[in-house]
């Protein structure tokens, strides 16, 4: 018996041991998360807010991008962005020793809005194919080959690399159909790239539709499309839209394919200045993502390039972190909601 | 039935026809994508073994291939001559040193004539090559004056040969036992190199460069070359192992870290947290596969890449052999990263597996007087392990596929890591498979050999993930049939 009771005491033990292991490493993965988020978030956030009203820093939310100048005037140490720079030059004629870091004055505007645009072209596309896809596989189809073959299909392009799709829209929207880098371009390959993730999630928001209701409006003498129309989708349409933010951080949040179909480094112009209105989609843009690349890969770390670096870096994070928490919370709503 | 008018039917099942099909045609839409993704990475990357085997043939016809038979042997000796540099630095003593040093100014002066031949030959051959590249046709005096230079290394050789071996025979008397065991060593080396001398001058001599190159090589360079150079005044190559062994290496540090991590916290999860707990920690995991991964390889450039770098430098880490390290931004940094991304994953989907088991196993388990920890161990991890397999294997997917934190943080150096420094390889720095095609895509002339070469990277990328996902999705099978 006391063998017994002492061989419990020690697997009660280990057991304690094994599970703190476990909660320490769970934990450990929420620390490095929030380390993230708290560096980027307070040295991001030197940029972004200021001490005195208005207390958010306009110009860095509402300028172009700009060539910083650093020199020394007189003992007086001088940083001027580039249009700063030339008024004062025209007052004060006179050479200095100029140091000029690329991109880390100014503000990053022009950046939001083209993320923006592609975020709500690419968007609208996916989900108007995708939504339709999903009615087609929850409400039409039988189980067959075909059916199993585009199930394949969905589940390998949701595996597909991102990179592999900037690829394949570069070779087919940039250079076969000639769109160029263009917002277009931008578009379809985005949207494409985040297709499985809609219909996989409008899927089963429609699956959570109970048959009854179809069942019922059948039995009335409406017609299929009529029944979806109105008997399923209205049920199911907040369940898919809370479900697709998630997708809007996704396509919000990718790089690689934008890289060679959509973003440019620098544009001096604003979307919509454009000669003719189907030139508006035929336009590279810039993007918050592939700026960050930009001012993270292609400048040197230093004070000056920091505080651009982690501005964007934490805007851009604010962006996305914001829609993925909503997506989550209406989700976490919607399920307590809807049981049936 | 009679009351509805009969006419009214077609003409409602046609507009239902036409309904149905316009929703099959954009279910359709996820095949006809794979399938143009497919067509277009061949499209675009199937000129590449043309191109390459047209490149590798002139390689051989303009004599490339000729001087870099020579170059070899005047890099092996730079080699040795590396190698002494290193053993000097183990000894000490002063009058050892001074000895030392004259020996190994001797040596290193005795390639002296070899690396001039090979700049003379380096010139003819890509005077030969710009030549050939211009009328179409090979110069045979050009080939002629640089087989000249075959005969001319056979002189060399010998000359280089008696200088060594009188070297070597009266090597320089050292203090340190562990420089003289180097020095010993270094010795079998050069003797090593003397005799390969030889077979280099036969390899001159039967060398012929209207030898064919079967079509097939083009296509084993690609798969199994070592190296890739591109843009080079010389030969460019495109061998894909370089960046396979960055991808993989990267890729291997990311799952040994998270794979634990992500097991551990969904054990914890569905199984020991509080229902509070529960119900924080898995949206804040969810929500961490949100961050975008751009953001990620910008904080692995701000801050984890010099903490790593200075951990390194840390004297209570002195006993590892390969610490300190040079570069902050190596395998290991984006290893980190990555872990990190494919820790949600993982996460959720072994999550996924845990619940999916009925809850009468446990219950049979506790039954029988089994408590939680014995629970897990013998019953719940078993019963969902094809789902956990799945989801490491999707987590693997994840972290080759990821672009942009390999292309911040793993260095971008192409070359193979040391592996002679054993796990040391895991801090130098790599290029990946998406970073080559992230960073050289944009810059590359469309149609040339390099850019088809980055559509083949991308194709294997491509075929790779394709792989991993279709075995995941084996394990998923498998994992329904054992609880059914």
């Amino acid at each position: 018996m006391i063998g017994a009771s002492s061989n419990q005491k020690k697997t009660r033990v280990m057991e304690r041991i094994v599970f703190w292991a476990f909660r320490l490493a769970t934990y450990f993965v929420l620390a490095c998360a929030s380390y993230i988020f708290l560096d980027i978030g307070i040295k991001g956030g030197r940029t972004v807010f200021t001490k005195a009203a208005p207390f958010v820093n306009v110009k860095f939310l509402t300028q172009w991008p700009q060539t910083l100048y650093v020199f020394d005037y007189h003992g007086q140490k001088m940083e001027l962005s580039d249009s700063e720079f030339r008024q004062w030059k025209t007052t004060h004629n006179e050479d200095v020793d100029l140091a000029s870091i690329a991109y880390s004055a100014g503000g990053i505007w022009p950046c939001i809005v083209g993320t923006a645009l592609l975020v709500i072209g690419s968007m609208t596309l996916a989900l108007i194919i995708g939504i339709s896809s999903a009615i087609y596989l929850s409400e039409y189809s039988r189980n067959g080959p075909f059916i199993r073959l585009v199930r394949v299909a969905i589940l390998n392009l949701a595996g597909v690399p991102s990179i592999v799709f900037g690829l394949f829209g570069f070779g087919l929207f940039v250079i076969f159909l000639g769109w160029n880098v263009s917002l277009i371009s931008g578009w379809f390959t985005l949207g494409l790239m985040v297709l499985p993730a809609i219909i996989t999630a409008s899927e089963e928001s429609l699956r959570a539709v109970p048959q009854g209701l179809r069942e019922g409006s059948l039995a009335l003498g409406a017609t299929k499309w009529q029944t979806i129309r109105k008997n399923v989708l209205p049920y199911a349409l907040p369940g898919i839209l809370t479900s697709s933010i998630l997708g809007i951080a996704r396509v919000a949040g990718e790089t690689a394919p934008i890289m060679f179909t959509a973003a440019y480094a620098m544009r001096d112009e604003m979307p919509w200045h454009v000669s003719h209105w189907t030139d508006f989609f035929f336009q590279g843009v810039m993007a918050l993502p592939y700026h960050i690349y930009v001012v993270s890969s292609k400048i040197p770390q230093n004070e000056y390039t920091e505080r651009v670096q982690y501005g964007t870096a934490f805007v851009f994070l604010v962006v996305v972190m914001l829609i993925a928490l909503t997506s989550i919370l209406l989700r976490e709503r919607t399920r307590s909601r809807l049981s049936w | 039935m009679s009351i509805l008018p009969a006419k009214r039917a077609p003409r409602r099942l046609s507009v239902d026809a036409a309904i149905k099909t316009f929703f099959g045609c954009n279910a359709l839409v996820a095949i006809i994508v794979l399938a143009l993704i497919t067509i277009f990475l061949f499209r675009e990357g199937s000129g590449f073994f043309a191109q390459n085997l047209a490149n590798l043939r002139l390689y051989r016809r303009a004599g490339l291939e000729y001087v870099d038979l020579i170059r070899a042997e005047a890099q092996n000796h730079a080699q040795l001559s590396r190698e002494l540099s290193q053993i000097r630095l183990q000894e000490t003593n002063e009058t050892a040193l001074a000895n030392f040093d004259v020996f190994a100014g001797a040596f290193s002066n005795s390639a002296e004539e070899l690396n001039g031949l090979v700049s003379d030959a380096n010139d003819e051959a890509v005077t030969a090559r710009d030549a050939t590249l211009e009328s179409g046709t090979v110069d045979e005096q050009a080939t002629r004056a640089l087989r000249a230079a075959g005969p001319r290394f056979d002189e060399i050789a010998t000359s280089m040969r008696a200088k060594i071996d009188n070297l070597i025979s009266a090597p320089p008397a050292l203090t340190s036992s562990k420089a003289v065991e180097s020095l010993q060593r270094w010795q079998t080396a050069t003797r090593k190199y003397l005799a390969h001398l030889q077979a280099t001058s036969q390899q001159l001599r039967e060398w012929d460069p209207n030898k064919p190159i079967p079509a097939s090589r083009t296509v084993t360079s690609f798969l199994f070359g070592n190296e890739w150079i591109t843009a080079s005044f010389w030969q460019d190559w495109y061998g894909i192992i370089p960046l396979l062994v960055g991808s993989m290496m990267v890729a291997a540090v990311a799952l040994i870290i998270a794979v634990p991590f992500g097991i551990a916290s969904a054990i914890y999860v569905s199984e020991v947290a509080a229902r509070g707990e529960k119900s924080l920690i898995k949206p804040y995991i969810e929500f961490i596969s949100a961050i975008p991964s751009v953001v990620l390889g910008f904080f692995g450039i701000a801050v984890v890449g010099q903490a790593v770098r200075a951990a390194s430098h840390m004297s209570i880490l002195r006993w590892v052999s390969f610490f300190p390290i040079s570069e902050r931004l190596n395998v290991f940094t984006a290893g980190c990263l990555l872990a990190f991304m494919a820790v949600p994953t993982i996460f959720t989907l072994s999550e996924d597996a845990l619940r999916n088991v009925p809850r009468g196993f446990k219950e049979a388990s506790y039954a029988l007087g089994a408590n939680r920890l014995q629970t897990i161990a013998r019953v719940l991890i078993p019963a969902s392990l094809s789902g956990i397999v799945s989801a490491a294997l999707l987590g693997l997917g994840r972290v080759i596929g990821e672009t942009m934190v390999v292309l911040l943080c793993a260095g971008n150096r192409i070359a193979i890591p040391d592996f002679t420094q054993g796990l040391g390889a895991f801090f130098q720095p790599v290029h990946t498979m998406t970073g080559i095609i992230a960073q050289e895509m944009g810059e590359v002339v469309r149609g040339s050999i390099h850019y088809r070469a980055l559509f083949m990277v991308g194709l294997v990328l491509f075929v790779l993930t394709l792989g991993i996902n279709y075995l995941a999705q084996r394990f998923v099978a498998r994992f329904r049939m054992s609880i059914g």
